[in-house]
């Protein structure tokens, strides 16, 4: 005499019968736990890819540069930095690269027929030969000011400036008008990040701006690139180097950690993300739980007619954990394919490497199956406790 | 050779406590064409469902097919429905999202049989019934008593020593039903045994013998 018997196969054949046999209702019960997967994988996805793009834009700007700027005395004056200010930080520990900046008053227009007004917030900033190799910025067109061309009327335009004033291609004959005077604009930047200011800056040479704007040659900012090894102790060193004798008169900061901050900040947004798919998980799951619950209900008479064709409680049980599994692995493969898609199609949009962590996926469908076999524990048993008669009944 | 089906003063009572069947003893034969016959609420659907061992005998003793029930396991006795015997139900139960190629291989799903060889001896059975021609179609698209023919095919396809049809022309017109009825016979000439619940005198005179159970009692004679 022989047990009863189901192969592997046929069970998977069985429990995906059911499934095909009511396909809306399928399609409907795993929406919530493939959206709930695509959330997690969504939000896993998109911060790694958010995350690298801002570390990649840290690494390549570097965590090492320091500003220097007057601060406010006692009586709530500005202060200025001494004149010797930048030779005296060349030599202070741990400073690699020094580039000071100092504004000249003036209004900067496209030419001297243009009102004011239409190209304000623009200011004329005297600069180093060395200001992009120490801020990491780009020349965007043209040239940037050297040692020569600093003794002349010639200008190079933050991105923002040569927007504003209607700049987009360097011609030989392009001039502005900076404080009434004619330059030629020779180089216009691109966008640099860790100094913002540049960008709404014109910037002309400082032997020029001593000549026609008469500046002590004082730098207002000094920008700073250190030992990357040692950013803290040179920080702690810079007031002092600066102004011996005033040190509460300097100030300094760090750009980069204003990207660092916000790296940190998108830790704190992803678990409540990660929250939210978490929810619409369990509420995936509760969907198929009640889904099978009321598949158990209606197939009394198949789950009767098994039983007298010879399926033992464990064959009935089997084939709905079976079902419940496969609308689980439905609902999280449907969720891991459309969180790749959302984090590639928005890493794309944002010009960010799309990185999915290589454990989201399989994350993904494990926590599916795990769900799946929960929630179609109760509704398994139930199918499996109903005795023959009761379940052929009338 | 022992009988297909041996009952030895056997009681069935559900919770309540209510007695159902008070000690019944009954033997039927291989080959025997059997019909059970008694109003509704006599215990006769008890009595089937005890000897298609979809339920145990509260005491007395049951053995189906040589094998005593009692001292069988669950899976045992799924083990011995699956491969001894065959169900008719008034309700057909096909299942409405298969073929009737597939509802009538399902009456091998749990006998460990490849699927190919269980569509192969589906699709003879449901030749021998006169449904060559219907092996793609659904419950759906198929008429009452093709839809029984397809049902009797399942029972059949297992080549079970006993087939248990319960009311099996409950649900169909006259012709349907002798059609089905002559069908029954044509198979218990191939040796194999059948029993038939009914209330239709019109249907127990079809058989061998009639079996009359009145309030949990078997009676000689009808009443």
């Amino acid at each position: 005499m022989r047990s009863s018997r189901l192969a592997a196969a046929d069970l998977v054949r069985v429990s995906l019968l059911g499934i095909g046999a009511r396909k809306l209702r399928a399609a409907l019960s795993v929406l919530g736990i493939a959206i709930g997967i695509a959330a997690i994988v969504c939000v896993l996805g998109i911060s790694q890819s958010s995350a690298a793009g801002l570390q990649h834009e840290l690494d390549r700007l570097g965590t090492n540069l320091l500003t220097v700027q007057p601060g406010q005395s006692l009586t709530g004056d500005q202060s200025t930095l001494p004149l010797s200010a930048e030779q005296t930080l060349t030599n202070a520990p741990y400073v690699q690269q020094v580039s000071g900046i100092a504004p000249v008053s003036g209004t900067v227009l496209r030419n001297k027929h243009i009102g004011s007004i239409i190209t304000g917030g623009i200011g004329i900033k005297a600069a180093r030969p060395n200001l992009p190799s120490v801020l990491r910025g780009q020349v965007a067109q043209g040239v940037f000011l050297n040692a020569a061309t600093g003794n002349y009327p010639v200008t190079v335009l933050g991105a923002v400036a040569a927007q504003r004033l209607g700049i987009t291609t360097l011609r030989p004959d392009t001039a502005v008008s900076l404080g009434g005077k004619t330059f030629t604009v020779v180089g216009i930047l691109a966008p640099i990040e860790l100094a913002p200011d540049i960008d709404r800056s014109a910037l002309i040479g400082f032997a020029e701006a001593e000549r026609a704007f008469r500046i002590d040659g004082s730098a207002a900012t000094i920008y700073l690139r250190t030992d990357p090894e040692h950013v803290g102790e040179a920080a702690k060193t810079l007031a002092a180097a600066t102004n011996p004798a005033h040190p509460d008169l300097v100030s300094t900061s760090q750009p980069s950690a204003a990207l660092s901050a916000r790296l940190a900040a998108k830790k704190t947004f992803n678990s409540l993300f990660l929250g939210l798919g978490a929810v619409a998980v369990l509420v995936g799951a509760i969907g198929i739980a009640n889904v099978m619950v009321i598949s158990v209900l209606e197939r009394r008479s198949e789950i009767g007619l098994r039983r007298a064709l010879g399926a033992t409680r464990r064959h009935i049980a089997g084939q709905f954990i079976g079902e419940s599994l496969a609308l689980a692995l439905l609902g999280g493969l449907a969720g891991c394919a459309l969180g790749t898609l959302v984090t590639v199609g928005y890493a794309r949009y944002e010009h960010w490497e799309a990185t999915i962590p290589a454990t989201a996926l399989p994350l993904g469908l494990a926590g599916a199956l795990l769900i799946g076999t929960i929630a179609g524990l109760y509704p398994a048993a139930r199918a499996a406790r109903l005795s023959p008669t009761q379940a052929l009944a009338r | 050779m022992s009988p297909v089906i041996e009952l030895r003063d056997v009681r069935k009572t559900y919770p309540g406590p209510v007695e159902v069947l008070h000690g019944i003893d009954l033997t039927i034969e291989r080959d025997e064409q059997v019909a059970i016959l008694g109003p509704s609420g006599s215990g006769k659907s008890t009595l089937l469902n005890l000897i298609g061992i979809l339920d145990r005998p509260t005491s007395g003793t049951l053995v189906v097919n040589g094998q005593d029930t009692a001292a069988l396991t669950d899976r045992r006795l799924a083990g011995l429905r699956a491969a001894a015997i065959g169900f008719v139900f008034q309700q057909f139960f096909l299942l409405d999202y298969r073929t009737a190629l597939d509802n009538v291989a399902d009456g091998l799903l749990y006998t460990a049989t490849p699927l190919r060889e269980r569509r192969r001896r589906a699709a003879e059975v449901l030749d021998r019934v006169g449904l060559g021609d219907r092996l793609g179609h659904r419950p759906a698209q198929l008429s009452g008593g093709e839809r029984q023919r397809v049902a009797i095919a399942r029972a059949l396809v297992g080549r079970p020593a006993l087939v248990l049809a319960d009311e099996p022309t409950g649900a169909l017109d006259t012709a349907n039903g002798v059609a089905v009825l002559k069908l029954l016979s044509e198979l218990h000439d191939d040796g194999t045994t059948l029993i038939v619940i009914t209330h239709d005198p019109s249907v127990a005179a079809a058989m061998d013998r009639e079996v009359h159970i009145r309030d949990g009692r078997i009676h000689p004679e009808p009443t």
